[in-house]
């Protein structure tokens, strides 16, 4: 058996591969898992209880609702006005095409002009999408406890 | 069973770290506080363990890496059974009355249904701005509240938010369960066990840990490939893994 313990494998195209490093990922993972030993038998489970960080939580209150209704209302107002889903996925992909070019013309740019490199942060987000999808939920799963 | 021994002057337990077949030789790792890692064998399973303070302070963020080191280390070597994190014995003797001799048999049933497997797990979110326009555009009543609540303050508009939050929520979970149903139904062939985890957020779709053959490895993750090419601009999918099998040995 292989098991993936630091760096991740590769990271092809649309899938990404995260490698589990920190320590939300590592509680994540191992936390209420393996063999459970009798309670009795054994001397002590060491103070997990202090470790359910970010724990999962249900979707049912109105606090929920309210974040829900705050983020639909943040939505575009040109993709949110009713228009139908074919095109409300064109203009993201058109969106998505323009900051690409942006991208490759700044990587001209850059090539051309030693010392700048604001564009690399532009195309790594575009490599790596999940990036702040992430951000977005661990806030918010802070902000709802 | 044995009861534990409370003798006061105790002052060293064992971490178990995890069970491994007999025939495993300790890892050269370190386990908690630097210590040593040891087995201790009975019959055809044996324990990893390492010599543990039990004075110190409870579970520190350095023990869990250092735990799920140890584990990786022997799953990089054959199969092994995780035992939960923190489990600490008094000593070997406790180790063998209280959990390789009674439960050798099941341990060893388990050790050989987890040979030549992996854990891996998948997650896949929606893209919320995706789903949230596809929500608004699919429901007139949802896109009228919006519309209602957008620019009027919270304190005017509550009720009228709750809703729109509400509907907002129930659509989204009725895309959840028809989308996280398929993407389940195109990874379970190359699964041989799976542990459909709950989620939360309003970007959660699916979250799942697969045991796999090893063989089968490249098939999924070519298979995930392309499941992820195609919904790349609403559904977000990453793979985690290979990893011990954690989700597999809970029923121990």
């Amino acid at each position: 058996m292989t098991v993936q313990t630091t760096s991740p494998s590769r990271s092809g195209g649309y899938l990404s591969r995260p490698a589990p490093s920190g320590l939300a990922d590592v509680v994540e993972i191992i936390l209420d898992k393996g063999i459970v030993i009798d309670l009795y038998v054994r001397v002590s489970l060491v103070g997990i209880e202090l470790l359910t960080i970010d724990a999962r939580i249900v979707i049912a209150s109105v606090d929920t609702y309210l974040r829900f209704a705050e983020a639909t209302n943040r939505l575009d107002l040109g993709t949110a006005e009713g228009e139908g889903l074919t095109e409300a996925l064109d203009k993201m992909r058109e969106s998505g095409a323009a900051k690409k070019t942006k991208g490759a013309l700044g990587g001209v740019k850059d090539a051309l002009t030693p010392g700048k490199s604001d564009d690399d942060e532009d195309d790594e987000d575009e490599e790596r999408p999940r990036k702040q999808p992430a951000r977005r939920s661990s806030s918010r799963s802070r902000s709802s406890r | 069973m044995t009861s534990v021994d409370t003798d006061p002057r105790t002052t060293h337990g064992l971490f178990v770290y995890a069970v491994v077949p007999a025939d495993v030789e300790p890892p050269d790792v370190q386990g908690v506080d630097g210590a040593p890692v040891t087995v201790v064998r009975h019959g055809r399973v044996a324990a990893v363990v390492g010599p543990v303070d039990l004075d110190r302070p409870p579970a520190r963020a350095a023990d869990l890496k250092t735990y799920h080191s140890v584990v990786g280390t022997l799953g990089e070597a054959g199969p092994v059974a995780p035992v939960r994190f923190g489990s600490i014995l008094l000593d070997e003797e406790h180790v063998v009355a209280d959990v390789l001799a009674p439960r050798e048999a099941e341990l060893t049933d388990l050790l050989a249904a987890l040979s030549g497997r992996v854990e891996l797990t998948v997650r896949a979110r929606y893209v919320e701005e995706a789903v949230l326009s596809e929500v608004v555009a699919a429901d007139p009543v949802i896109r009228d509240l919006s519309n209602r609540t957008r620019d009027v303050p919270e304190e005017v508009s509550w009720s009228d938010r709750v809703r729109l939050g509400e509907l907002v929520a129930h659509a989204v979970e009725a895309k959840r369960l028809a989308e996280g149903d398929h993407l389940l139904a195109l990874l379970l062939p190359f699964a041989v066990e799976h542990r459909v985890r709950r989620g939360s957020g309003l970007d959660h779709l699916l979250e799942v840990a697969l045991l796999v053959d090893e063989g089968e490895q490249a098939a999924l993750e070519e298979q995930l490939e392309g499941y992820a090419e195609a919904v790349h601009e609403r559904i977000l999918v990453s793979l985690t893994g290979p990893l011990p099998p954690y989700d597999f040995v809970g029923d121990v």
